[in-house]
């Protein structure tokens, strides 16, 4: 019994912090399993004090600083892709409201003639525009090819 | 002449990178020996490392200076560990889960504590620990760790940290008894 109330106070008594009454340091003096349960806890205690402090990396700090200035130049990349759009978005405010303010003074005039469409396409039109949506399709084409090598040329500078 | 823990502060939040580059020196050391001696991996120990700093320089300008700096960074390299091993962020720290354990009684031959065997035993029996005890026994066994900066780490009075810091050991004589024998 006195082994099991002992029990809880073995690493208290280890490193010195609680002073074994008499009372108890006679039954471990006596009792087998308590000093062998103090000596094990002693050698933790012991084994704990001595341990080797992990050698520091070489250019940790180096490395520290190389992190945060990748970290700002990411955050820098945001705050510049937001600035582009909202540049990009008062462009096409601007240049909206322009056509907006030309077409209420009547100085711009879209009318769009479906029946001349559809008979020019009758008459024979096919292949003309055919061959205008093949330049467009290769312009859209090696313009995403730019946007792309732009692309893999800022990723490739991370 | 040395300059104070607030004044390094205050030139980091304005940014000054000389200041940080000083912080980093001055606490790398507890910092790296703080989660390397819980995550076996060095690669990886290293940047956990390097992460509790970002943190820090993420965080320094909403720091107020109201706990130490070395205790701020404590709760972080916490955080960061506990992320790292979610399981046994929730493990408990009473002892009532190893009560069920069948505890096996020490062996009376077993003297060769000390030796290369007994550090690593050890060291694995460590990294069994739910995480608070482990930070708790690596913090307290490290030099610069006082009773005080765990208690403000943890959020926990003086006399806790030392309750949990004895069951955190008896946890790891039972280890040692049991599972690493």
């Amino acid at each position: 019994m006195r082994c099991d109330d002992l029990e809880n106070l073995i690493e208290a008594i280890a490193d010195d912090s609680l002073p074994l009454p008499a009372e108890d340091a006679a039954h471990v003096a006596s009792c087998a399993l308590c000093t062998a349960r103090i000596e094990r806890a002693r050698s933790i205690e012991s084994l704990l004090s001595v341990r080797e402090v992990a050698p520091l990396p070489a250019a940790f700090t180096q490395a520290v600083m190389a992190r945060v200035i990748q970290e700002r130049w990411k955050a820098e990349r945001a705050i510049d892709l937001g600035f582009n759009l909202a540049i990009a978005a008062g462009i096409l405010v601007i240049v909206t409201a322009g056509a907006g303010l030309a077409w209420s003074l009547g100085m711009l005039s879209v009318t769009i003639d479906l029946d001349a469409i559809v008979r020019a396409l009758d008459a024979g039109a096919t292949g003309r525009l055919l061959s205008q949506v093949q330049t467009v399709a290769m312009s859209a084409v090696l313009l995403t090819m730019a946007l792309f090598l732009w692309w893999w040329a800022e990723a490739a500078s991370d | 002449m040395r300059p104070t823990e607030h004044e390094l502060v205050e030139r980091c939040r304005q940014g000054d990178e000389t200041a940080f580059r000083e912080l980093v020196d001055h606490y790398k050391g507890l910092v790296f020996g703080l989660i390397a001696r819980s995550i076996a991996n060095r690669a990886r120990a290293e940047e956990l490392a390097q992460d509790v700093f970002l943190k820090v320089h993420k965080g320094l300008p909403c720091f107020r200076g109201e706990a130490k700096l070395s205790t701020w960074m404590y709760r972080i390299v916490i955080n960061v560990l506990s992320q790292e091993r979610p399981e046994l962020t929730t493990a408990s720290l009473d002892d009532r889960d190893e009560d069920d354990r069948p505890r096996l009684q020490p062996a009376a031959d077993d003297r060769a504590f000390g030796d290369l065997v007994m550090k690593d035993r050890l060291q694995k029996a460590i990294e069994q620990l739910p995480i608070q005890y482990q930070v708790l026994i690596n913090g307290h066994y490290l030099k610069g760790m006082r009773y005080e900066d765990l208690a403000e780490a943890l959020n926990m009075p003086m006399g806790t940290v030392k309750t949990h810091l004895h069951r955190a050991k008896r946890r790891l004589r039972h280890l040692l008894e049991t599972e690493y024998r």
